[in-house]
């Protein structure tokens, strides 16, 4: 039988390859490894399609997607471009917020970078748990409106928060910085045990359950409230 | 020098009269040359015979060398006399386009402009090819067929005037092709006399499309076999050509249909040669033609007419047309092609080779010109999906699938264009020029497609627009995946030898082309 | 004729044009040319035609030699006509794109400018052997050049002799740039990380300067090139709002172009471009049905078509005996073959139409919604416009209190897509006398396009009712008006009614019945 690419016997089939496809590449199967991890774990957390925050599940969240991203060699540019690929929903097809914070603040605290830049400005929708347990030595700013828990459980790391934030900022934060540069919502602060919050616009609210560390706006303390007296 | 020393040097010997043969030493050097491109053969020519040491043993391959440096000097020499006739062909082109066909050039090929209409012509007539010609009534179709073949089969006008069959319903076979001597068929024989038509190489039929199907065909027949049989004789033609003429769609024509016009290797358009060309036409005498000969076409009418055996005659014709290419060159400097020359010609551009993207472009057009994704391969009566996957290739626009003579006339056309331009290999260049016009043709277009087209600002005819658009489309993603797809090729080529490699994949009709012929094979 | 000036550099540039001409695969370009008066850019492309920057190419070449400066740029001006932008379709919607992130006409611009070059000069760089890196490594540079400098560092593994830009390089090096189908979401991520220097550009007043290697303006399509783009472009936003916008955004540079005088807008200078109606134009001519031919008609006679063998048992009646030789013998005797004569019929040509459209508050707004109803009309226009009848249009909301436009018959698209578009958002009333005015004794076709809340639907129906012209109603959706409607028609052979549950069934629709109605006249 004739072979019919006869004519290609002594082509040489190597591929010309420049730097950008190995790193094209590189990102396309760090992407879809770290993708497949958030699907999981909204799959495996969301079984019946209601997300309630309460403690213990979102701390076993985190747990499972700390598990998940461990093998991943990711980096901060893949952490951004989630935040992407999640908003617009093509190759993830469910956003909830909750579960999709979490999966970032992982994320965060696990990368290999001590300080990681979100810009989410342009981003249609707004994540909730964004910084969770940020530990001691991580810095993490966000640039844009975020959601609800924002700096939950800090541990000692560094937020800042380029926009505003919703309710429970700072919620049982224990040791760490928070600095919103824009306006806060409800119950900021709730169950915090240390650190300290900077705000530099409105407080819609504090919330009545503050067992320690300090909350200051625009520069002056607000809180406790006998400190304040005294300074 | 030592024997042993002499083996670096000189790989074989020389015989012994070498030594006192100057001639036939520097054969040898040359021969070494090609035999041993590494050697110190450059060194050697200014060596005197009586300092080379021969090996006697070797002697025997002296008649060899000579023999070899004999070759090399005819390939040389046909290099030269390539471009001689090359130039010739040039020749006759220009001295139609400044002398007979006048008409503005409308392609270009590399830095060179080109009438279509005329240049296809004379490769048709340089290839034993098929033409279409269309156009408006009265602008040059018969007559630039006409002047092409004059010119390069040595015939004169009158003759070809009357070799020529014109379309209309009621031609018959008789005087298509031949009929009974009547004299003989009243004694009882059966003795054909052949027409003019079928026993010249060159064919003109004008306006085709008016000639019924079944004369259509007939003719499409012989000349795509060169046989022409009537009641039990048959005349076999070595060397033939085809122009077909055909006006555009008007009152009393019928179509070609596709099966027909699917053997026509080309289509051009003789267009209006512009305000000024059209008036200097007007102003020339319309009796005055240079290629006209009473003399010389009397000669030829009573050879063609003849009762000799047809192989016979055909001696007596080229010999004559010898003796007329003679005359026109000594009388009017106007040169014309011999048989030899013709011959020459079609074996030089047969040898041509394709390079590896023309090969690979050619595929890739070839792809999207027959390939389904939901059945196979394309078919007339069957419709596409909607949102196939394939969409965006040309598959999706057309009805039918391109025939297998279509890449024949390609590769055709596309060497002797590169023949034309003394070109050494057929590229991407001579493929994309001569696409359109082998294209346009075999195409049957959907109607939407055809209605986003129809209102385009263009200056070709609408079927040969349509294929040069095509062409553009098919040429963009060549140029953006060559190497990925000339990759696939050679990745399939290793894999149908036994290696154990998977298909490239891609995003284009070619690698699923590729993988499917993989498949059957394993 | 004036004589373009020799350059001393025009043989080089022959010699490299050849090279890069054959690395790209031959392009469809012409010569191009060097300018000497050209300083504030490399390159220049107008109308396909390159022209490079003397006094640069001579501040290039006291780096690297003379002919690898000409090669870079011409690899780098051939790279966009071949790969990127490739269309003015794919130009107009990587500015969209960037348009959305940046909010700003000429950072989008520059954005966009940037990003074809980058996909241009990497896309030479990985698939031609090209010296573009090493023209790149002396270059004078601005800010915005550095980091695209310091990104092809990135991406091609080659020293340009930047540092710096280490993180926005990093961050530019992820964007699949060679991969056209993910386009648009690429420049959108490119203009995102390249917005700050662009910020920095325009405070410090130099966002307007040109980028060295040349500015992708309009001026290198043709007006054909545009229409086919907006054409394409307006499919593919499906949104007259987006459409408008960037069309709004880039008037200037395309009535530079000469776009906005070119046909089918028939604007003059000065005159602005309306935006809604030419989204409208250019989305139906995608829907566009083919020009009706002119009908053939059996002329209901026998006549002599051709001639085929008789053989035993066929009736003598048909014999022809001149082709026959007088002979009544198989194999010599021919029968004549009679076919029904065909002519052409009246040209019946195709009748006018009245378009009728309800702009009521209950129908979408076609300036700022895709209006499947006003597309259902435009492409009812386009297909009688492409068959050379004429067109009314009757827009209407609440006709009494003024509300309506009547457009009395023309072949001007301009003035029929204005009509078409042209929003009330009233009430729904139309004026029966409005319809009657346009009648005319040929009995037009009328098109109604409505989601049938219409008041006086009653007059309506009592009107159609009366008619004899062939008459397609369109309705949105189901309700009692509709049904109301439907059950006062009647069963009348001229008057068909649709009722349409996706809007995006209209266009569909509406070109089905005129396919059904041109077809009933050939």
């Amino acid at each position: 039988m004739i072979n019919p690419f006869e004519d290609f016997k002594e082509y040489p089939y190597k591929k010309k390859e420049i730097p950008l496809d190995h790193i094209v590449r590189a990102k396309e199967r760090v992407m879809g490894q770290i993708v497949e991890g958030y699907v999981k774990l909204v799959e495996e957390e969301v079984k019946d399609l209601v997300w309630l925050v309460e403690n213990s599940r979102v701390f076993k969240a985190y747990s499972s997607a700390l598990r998940t991203i461990q093998q991943v060699d990711y980096d901060s540019d893949d952490i951004e471009e989630l935040c992407l690929e999640i908003d617009k929903g093509g190759k993830i097809p469910y956003l909830i917020s909750g579960p999709a914070g979490i999966y970032l603040s992982a994320l965060c605290n696990n990368a290999k970078e001590e300080r990681i830049h979100l810009r989410l400005h342009e981003l249609k929708r707004t994540f909730h748990f964004l910084g969770y347990r940020l530990p001691e030595g991580k810095t993490l700013v966000l640039e844009g409106d975020v959601g609800d828990f924002i700096g939950a459980g800090l541990s000692g790391g560094k937020l800042i928060v380029k926009g505003s934030t919703g309710n429970w900022a700072g919620a049982g934060m224990m040791d760490g910085e928070l600095f919103i540069n824009e306006h806060t919502g409800q119950n900021t602060g709730g169950w915090m045990s240390g650190g300290e919050i900077h705000i530099d616009g409105r407080i819609r609210g504090i919330a009545k359950t503050i067992l320690g560390g300090r909350i200051y706006q625009r520069g002056k303390l607000i809180l406790p409230h006998d400190m304040t007296a005294r300074e | 020098m030592s024997v042993a020393d002499d083996s670096a040097l000189y790989p074989s010997g020389l015989p012994v009269c070498a030594r006192r043969c100057e001639k036939i030493l520097q054969t040898y050097i040359a021969v070494t040359r090609i035999a041993c491109p590494g050697s110190t053969w450059r060194r050697d020519l200014g060596r005197r015979p009586q300092d080379f040491v021969v090996n006697p043993f070797l002697a025997c391959y002296a008649e060899e060398y000579v023999e070899a440096h004999k070759i090399e000097e005819k390939a040389r020499g046909k290099d030269m006399e390539d471009g001689n006739i090359r130039q010739k062909v040039r020749d006759i082109y220009g001295f139609i386009q400044d002398n007979l066909y006048l008409n503005r050039p409308d392609m270009r090929v590399g830095e060179e402009s080109f009438n279509s209409a005329l240049l296809f012509s004379l490769l048709t007539a340089l290839n034993r090819g098929k033409e279409l010609i269309i156009g408006e009534p009265g602008l040059g179709k018969t007559t630039s067929a006409e002047y092409v073949a004059a010119m390069t089969y040595q015939l004169p006008l009158g003759l070809i005037w009357a070799s020529e069959v014109s379309g209309h319903p009621e031609q018959t076979e008789e005087k298509i092709i031949g009929r009974p001597d009547l004299g003989r068929l009243n004694q009882g024989e059966e003795v054909v006399v052949w027409s003019y038509l079928a026993q010249l190489p060159i064919k003109i039929v004008d306006e085709i499309n008016r000639l019924p199907e079944t004369k259509q065909s007939m003719i499409l027949d012989g000349v795509d076999r060169g046989n022409w049989g009537y009641l039990n004789d048959v005349i076999i033609n070595e060397e033939y050509c085809l122009f077909a003429t055909a006006n555009y769609q008007d009152r009393g024509t019928n179509t070609l249909i596709a099966p027909l016009i699917d053997r026509f290797d080309v289509i051009v358009e003789s267009r209006h040669p512009g305000t000024n060309l059209a008036l200097v036409i007007g102003m020339k005498d319309r009796y005055e033609n240079v290629l006209r000969s009473p003399v010389y076409e009397r000669d030829f009418q009573e050879i063609l007419v003849e009762p000799r055996d047809y192989q016979e005659k055909m001696k007596r014709i080229e010999d004559l047309c010898d003796r007329f290419g003679d005359h026109m060159e000594k009388e009017f400097s106007v040169k014309m092609l011999s048989q030899g020359e013709r011959k020459e010609i079609r074996d030089c551009v047969q040898e041509i080779p394709l390079d590896l993207d023309a090969n690979a472009f050619l595929r890739t057009v070839i792809a999207e010109l027959s390939f389904c994704f939901k059945y196979g391969q394309k078919r007339s009566d069957e419709h596409c999906e909607e949102g196939c996957h394939y969409t965006g290739f040309l598959c999706h626009h057309i009805k039918n699938c391109i025939s297998n003579r279509f890449p024949m006339s390609v590769r055709t056309y596309s060497q002797s264009l590169a023949w034309l331009k003394g070109d050494e290999g057929v590229g991407i260049e001579h493929i994309k020029t001569v696409l359109p016009y082998t294209l346009a043709h075999r195409l049957q277009w959907k109607e939407d497609y055809i209605a986003q087209k129809q209102g385009d600002t263009r200056r070709d005819p609408f079927q040969i627009y349509l294929a040069k658009e095509m062409v553009n489309e098919v040429y963009r993603r060549y140029n953006e995946q060559s190497r990925h797809i000339k990759n696939a090729l050679a990745v399939a080529y290793q894999a149908l030898s036994g290696k154990d490699l998977e298909p490239i994949e891609g995003d284009h009709p070619i690698y699923a082309e590729i993988k499917q012929d993989l498949e059957e094979v394993r | 004729m004036m004589e373009r000036k020799e350059n001393k550099y025009d043989p080089l540039l022959k010699e490299r044009w050849a090279k890069v001409r054959k690395k790209h695969f031959f392009p469809e370009l012409p010569d191009p040319s060097i300018s000497e008066s050209m300083d504030r850019v490399a390159l220049e492309i107008k109308s396909k035609q390159i022209t490079l920057s003397q006094s640069f190419m001579e501040e290039a070449a006291r780096h690297i030699p003379m002919e690898k400066v000409i090669e870079a740029l011409l690899d780098h001006g051939v790279a966009h006509y071949t790969f990127c932008p490739w269309d003015f379709h794919t130009h107009l919607t990587l500015y969209q794109e960037a348009k959305k992130v940046l909010k700003d006409k000429q950072m989008a611009q520059k954005s966009t400018d940037y990003f074809m070059d980058v996909v241009a000069d990497t896309h030479c760089f990985k698939e031609k052997d090209t010296p573009i890196s090493d023209l790149y490594r002396h270059m004078d540079r601005g800010i915005l050049d550095e980091a695209i400098h310091a990104l092809y560092q990135r991406i091609w593994g080659k020293d340009l002799n930047v540092k710096g830009h280490e993180e926005i390089s990093r961050r530019l090096s992820r964007i699949p740039y060679l991969d056209r189908k993910p386009w648009p979401e690429s420049i959108h991520r490119f203009s995102k990380i390249i917005q700050g220097l662009l910020e920095s550009e325009e405070k410090y007043g130099t966002l307007n300067q040109p980028n060295t290697m040349g500015q992708n303006d309009f001026g290198r399509y043709s007006c054909q090139e545009m229409d086919q783009g907006l054409k394409e472009f307006a499919m593919s936003t499906g949104d007259p709002g987006e459409f408008k916008e960037v069309v709004k955004d880039l008037e200037d540079e395309l009535k530079e172009a000469g776009y906005a005088s070119h046909g089918n807008m028939g604007l003059g200078p000065g005159s602005p471009l309306d935006a809604d109606a030419l989204f409208y134009m250019k989305l139906a001519e995608n829907y566009a049905l083919p020009i009706k031919k002119t009908p053939i008609e059996k002329s209901g006679s026998l006549y002599p078509f051709s001639h085929s063998p008789w053989e035993l048992g066929k009736p003598f009646r048909d014999i022809d005996p001149w082709t026959s030789f007088g002979k009544v013998m198989p194999g010599i005797t021919q029968i004549w073959e009679r076919r029904e004569g065909e002519t052409f019929g009246e040209e019946e040509g195709t009748p006018n139409c009245i378009v009728v459209i309800d702009s009521s508050g209950s129908m979408i707004n076609p300036r700022q919604h895709l209006s499947y109803a006003v597309l259902g009309a435009a492409c009812a226009s386009d297909a009688y416009l492409r068959n050379d009848a004429t067109v009314a249009v009757y827009n209407f909301s609440h006709a009494r209190s003024g509300d309506r436009q009547i457009l009395d018959y023309t072949r001007q698209r301009t003035k029929i897509y204005q009509t078409i578009c042209h929003y009330f958002g009233g009430g729904t009333k139309l004026d029966i006398r409005d319809i009657e005015s346009l009648q005319q004794p040929s009995r037009p076709d009328i098109f109604i396009i409505t989601d049938m809340q219409i008041t006086n639907l009653e007059d309506l129906i009592g009107y159609i009712n009366g008619l004899e012209n062939r008459v397609t109603a369109v309705h949105i959706g189901d309700n009692t008006h509709v049904r109301q409607f439907k059950r006062s028609m009647g069963i009348r052979k001229n008057i068909s009614i649709y009722s349409v549950q996706k809007k995006e069934d209209i266009p569909r629709i509406v070109l089905g019945k005129i396919r059904e109605y041109f077809r009933s006249v050939s």
